[in-house]
């Protein structure tokens, strides 16, 4: 995959796009963005991931020019945009609205930036239908906006945002307002388009899967502060927090005590029970872990597999039908849940466990990703 | 800043600083003033020549004797009483007619909503003088209401309506009625039906779902529809005067014949500077309403 | 919920009853043959003859629509600045009296408006005329249009405005491009609110009003003083008449621009 090779946050000598030093934003008592650092480099599809509240919208709108950092500067090619109005930077925005002007057609729509552009009258025409094109709406040029349908709009809020060539777009939220197929369809359209233009976007979401499928890095932030800035890979399997890994996907957070053995770690977790293996990512000391792992990586079976050291014994508490796998609820004796995931090769009738069946449940040692302190989130 | 904006605010700003809040203070000055056979017929007068001086002096001259006037002559306080009485009244009995037709409205079949508000704002729209002349016709000792009367043979003789207190409080409550109606519509409109279906379903009858979800849930239009007919009805002139007798006291009645016919500057100030006084509250609960109002919607 | 029951059929006939038969009197009345108006002469339209060779009412009636057209022009202006400034205006110094100012003139009794205005055009030596009555018009109809148009501006989405911005528009741009077209219909409603509210003003023209420059309404209120006339109801049924066909005709063409749009929505959503 092309993935592999496009890292420039990799490459020491690679200038970054856009910078952000120490960027805090107030709006009275209330911090929204506190003290973030950050560099976004070009060509790069950058997700700003984090529930409401957690300052993205702030970082995208400040970008935009719509507010100003109370401290800290944002740097674009290098230079400080602060004092550059919204309508002096080279920077578009995809609203989430959509903010379409209900009393133009699209076509006008679309051409409304260029004609405040230094782009010569005659060339409008020939950028607009090639907009058009991209985005495969030429059919409703002429509709104004409340006569084409939602996701048709979404296309042309889009074609009008990348209409000037922007150095940097930024899309808030933007297929927030689709239903989950159209939105999972054009999640692929955006990673198209933006390859195709190789312009740099900057996408704040709260849906974690649209951050994985689309995105080249993905930021994860809570209280106005950045928690990881990794790759989608790396966010779900090498979580640096608890949050993130809750966060992202299902997670079992297990709390114990671990004690260094090799470059494993031994962390008893509960009494009576054998101690779980695991591989730290960064050597860590010993005292108070959480232990945390993906349903999906523990295996469930009725006898106990005789090539893993990490096996637990626990009986069936709840079994949830998911179609394509079943996600399974397993009490242990000290009363703990551990979820575990299974892919349903069979047909339902026939599946392997039921309520109240003994169970084990197994793990390979590098399966989980141990993280020092507690695993409150 | 820069100086766009500051034009934007500063135009709208000084228009009404100059043409609505000055003359406010200029009413203000004035009922501190004595009459005088002069022009304008007020004492003292700004001498702006004098500068600060004049103006020490003006100040010096200024006194509280209309107000002390206003208090010793029983038709001023009994104007600023019967008109809160009238008002009172009238607001009552708007809100009696108003607020079945605002139910009936928004009950009515959906596609009839936009006539019935047609309905409404049309005389909202029409001249309220036109409206007031109206009745004259009507009211009348030869009016269509006691022809009528006679002919049905209620009554032997017409019945004395036009230049009392009567048709007073049916001019006002002809003239303002869409002013009741149109904010309980708004919000009987925005009522939920399935909240009545969910009180019948617990056990309410029709009646008590009415009091006890309706009622409540379309108080603020209530309260915003009374003071829209209250506040206004109160410094009323028009409709005294055309339908009023001459017993009919209501201040704005009195502020307008002190000043053009007794031409008496000062005191017809002072009466407007209490009347504005009388009103501050019920303007202060209005808003506070309507704020409430704007606050849930959003 | 929606069904017309007997109590709800009752209190509309009733209630609109109550709202229209003193001005349908009016306007049956105005083409009696009598001059008598209690009793019925047969049909004439003799009255509205009079009416149009009545000097002092044509005259009244050109004071009218001068001052109603010159000061519901300033007061659209005035009132659309005074909207934006209120609900996109940020904060500034004097916010709350702006505001205070906005909609006090709204519950402001018209008998201490129209005495305020006159002592202050007095104590500045302006000369009652026209000019008075444009000016205490403008001022106290801009309010009316301020409240029409903000409300218009509170309801839509900022980030329209916010888009025409980030494509390069300066906030002026902006204002003229995409604010304007989008608030112009509350604009428009705020304009005829405010001709409306001076070609109907009565009290506060009666303080203003120079010698000279007699209105419409100050010229009715007189003879009505004196009684019922017929020149009058014609004159009544008249305006009843342009309110009703203005009105009837500004409802039905939204109405027709709603279906418009419904019908659009419709095939857009099969369409897709």
């Amino acid at each position: 995959m092309s993935q592999n090779e496009f890292a420039p946050w990799n490459d020491p000598a690679a200038k970054p796009l856009i910078q952000f030093k120490n960027v805090t934003k107030q709006f009275g008592d209330f911090t929204a963005v506190d003290d973030l650092s950050i560099d976004i480099y070009e060509k790069e599809f950058f997700a700003l991931l984090g529930p409401s509240g957690c300052g993205k919208t702030t970082m995208m709108r400040m970008l935009a020019g719509f507010e100003k950092p109370t401290s800290g500067t944002i740097l674009l090619d290098g230079k400080d945009i602060s004092p550059i109005p919204p309508n002096k930077r080279s920077v578009n925005m995809m609203f989430q609205s959509y903010a379409l002007f209900p009393h133009l057609t699209v076509y006008d729509n679309i051409a409304f930036g260029l004609k405040r552009s230094a782009m010569p009258r005659d060339e409008i025409d020939g950028r607009v239908k090639d907009m058009l094109r991209l985005v495969q709406i030429e059919k409703f040029a002429n509709r104004k906006p409340e006569q084409i349908s939602g996701g048709q709009r979404q296309r042309v809020a889009l074609a009008r945002a990348l209409a000037k060539a922007p150095k940097l777009l930024l899309l808030d939220e933007p297929l927030s307002a689709l239903d989950k197929k159209l939105r999972q369809d054009t999640q692929f359209e955006l990673m198209d388009i933006q390859e195709k233009t190789g312009t740099t976007f900057v996408i704040v979401t709260h849906d974690q899967e649209e951050a994985m499928t689309v995105a080249s890095r993905v930021a994860v932030m809570n209280f106005g502060k950045l928690v990881q800035v990794d790759t989608p890979t790396q966010i779900y399997e090498a979580p640096n927090s608890a949050y993130v890994a809750d966060f992202i996907g299902d997670v079992n957070i297990i709390e114990g005590n671990a004690t260094k053995d090799g470059d494993r770690v031994s962390i008893a977790w509960a009494e009576g029970q054998p101690d779980i293996i695991g591989t730290p990512s960064q050597p860590i000391g010993d005292g108070r872990v959480s232990f945390v792992i993906r349903p999906e990586k523990i295996a469930i079976s009725s006898d106990k597999p005789a090539d893993r050291r990490n096996a637990v014994q626990g009986k069936v508490l709840d079994i949830a039908y998911l179609g394509n796998m079943s996600t399974y609820h397993v009490e242990m004796p000290n009363g703990m849940v551990i979820k575990a995931q299974a892919a349903n090769q069979r047909r339902r009738d026939s599946l392997p466990f039921t309520w109240e069946d003994p169970v084990w449940l197994s793990w390979s040692d590098t399966a989980g990703v141990v993280l020092e302190g507690s695993g409150q989130v | 800043m820069n100086w766009r904006r500051i034009a934007l605010i500063s135009v709208p700003f000084l228009w009404l600083l100059g043409l609505f809040l000055v003359p406010f203070f200029i009413v203000l000055k004035i009922s501190l003033s004595d009459i005088a056979l002069a022009i304008p017929p007020y004492t003292p007068t700004l001498e702006l020549s004098e500068g600060w001086s004049g103006l020490r002096d003006l100040v010096a001259q200024l006194d509280f004797e209309n107000f002390a006037f206003l208090a010793d002559d029983d038709l001023y306080w009994k104007s600023y009483l019967s008109s809160v009485q009238i008002a009172f009244v009238s607001t009552f009995m708007c809100l009696l007619i108003g607020f079945p037709i605002a139910y009936g409205m928004a009950n009515a079949p959906t596609e009839w909503q936009p006539t019935l508000m047609l309905l409404v704002i049309l005389p909202f729209w029409t001249s309220f003088l036109i409206r007031v002349y109206s009745l004259i016709g009507l009211l009348s000792q030869e009016g269509m209401i006691n022809q009528f009367l006679m002919w049905i043979g209620l009554i032997n003789e017409p019945l004395m309506i036009l230049n009392t207190n009567w048709a007073v409080y049916i001019g006002i409550v002809y003239t303002y009625c869409p002013f009741m109606i149109l904010p309980i519509y708004a919000t009987l409109i925005k009522l939920d039906g399935s909240l009545l279906e969910a009180a019948e379903d617990l056990g309410c009858s029709r009646t008590e779902a009415f009091w006890r979800i309706t009622i409540p849930l379309s108080k603020a239009g209530i309260i915003a529809g009374c003071f829209l007919v209250f506040i206004p009805a109160l410094g009323e002139f028009v409709i005294p005067s055309l339908l009023g007798g001459s017993g009919t006291l209501m201040i704005g009645k009195v502020l307008f014949e002190e000043f053009f016919a007794n031409r008496d500057w000062p005191v017809a100030s002072a009466v407007a500077v209490i009347l504005l006084l009388i009103l501050i509250i019920p303007i202060v609960m209005y808003q506070r309403n309507e704020q409430k109002m704007m606050e849930a919607d959003t | 919920m929606r069904r017309l029951t007997w109590f709800n059929a009752t209190s509309l006939t009733l209630g609109f009853a109550f709202l229209y038969i003193p001005m349908i009197i009016v306007i049956i009345y105005s083409f009696n043959e009598s001059r008598l108006v209690t009793v019925w002469g047969g049909f004439s339209t003799k009255w509205y003859g009079e009416l149009f060779q009545n000097e002092a009412f044509l005259d009244a009636a050109l004071v009218t629509f001068q001052v109603g057209l010159i000061s519901s022009l300033i007061a659209t202006i005035l009132g659309t600045m005074g909207a934006y400034v209120l609900v996109r205006g940020g904060r500034f110094f004097g916010r709350t009296l702006f505001s205070g100012m906005i909609y006090a003139p709204l519950v402001m009794p018209e008998v201490i408006t129209g005495l305020s205005l006159l002592l202050l055009f007095i104590s500045i030596g302006l000369d009652r005329g026209m000019t008075t009555i444009v000016l205490a018009h403008a001022t106290f109809s801009m309010c009316y249009v301020s409240v029409v148009v903000s409300s218009r501006l509170v309801s839509f989405d900022r980030s329209v405005e916010e888009a025409a911005l980030d494509l390069g528009c300066t906030p002026f741009d902006a204002f003229r491009s995409v604010t304007l077209p989008i608030i112009a219909p509350a604009v428009i409603s705020g304009w005829l609110l405010a001709l409306t509210l001076s070609l109907d003003d009565l009290v506060i023209a009666s303080f203003v009003a120079g010698p000279s420059s007699t209105t419409l309404p100050i010229k009715v209120f007189s003879s009505v003083r004196l009684g019922v006339s017929p020149e009058i109801n014609a004159l009544s049924t008249i305006l009843i008449g342009i309110v009703t066909i203005g009105t009837v005709a500004a409802s039905l063409t939204t109405k027709r621009a709603a279906l418009r749009r419904k019908r659009e929505q419709q095939m857009a959503e099969q369409a897709s």
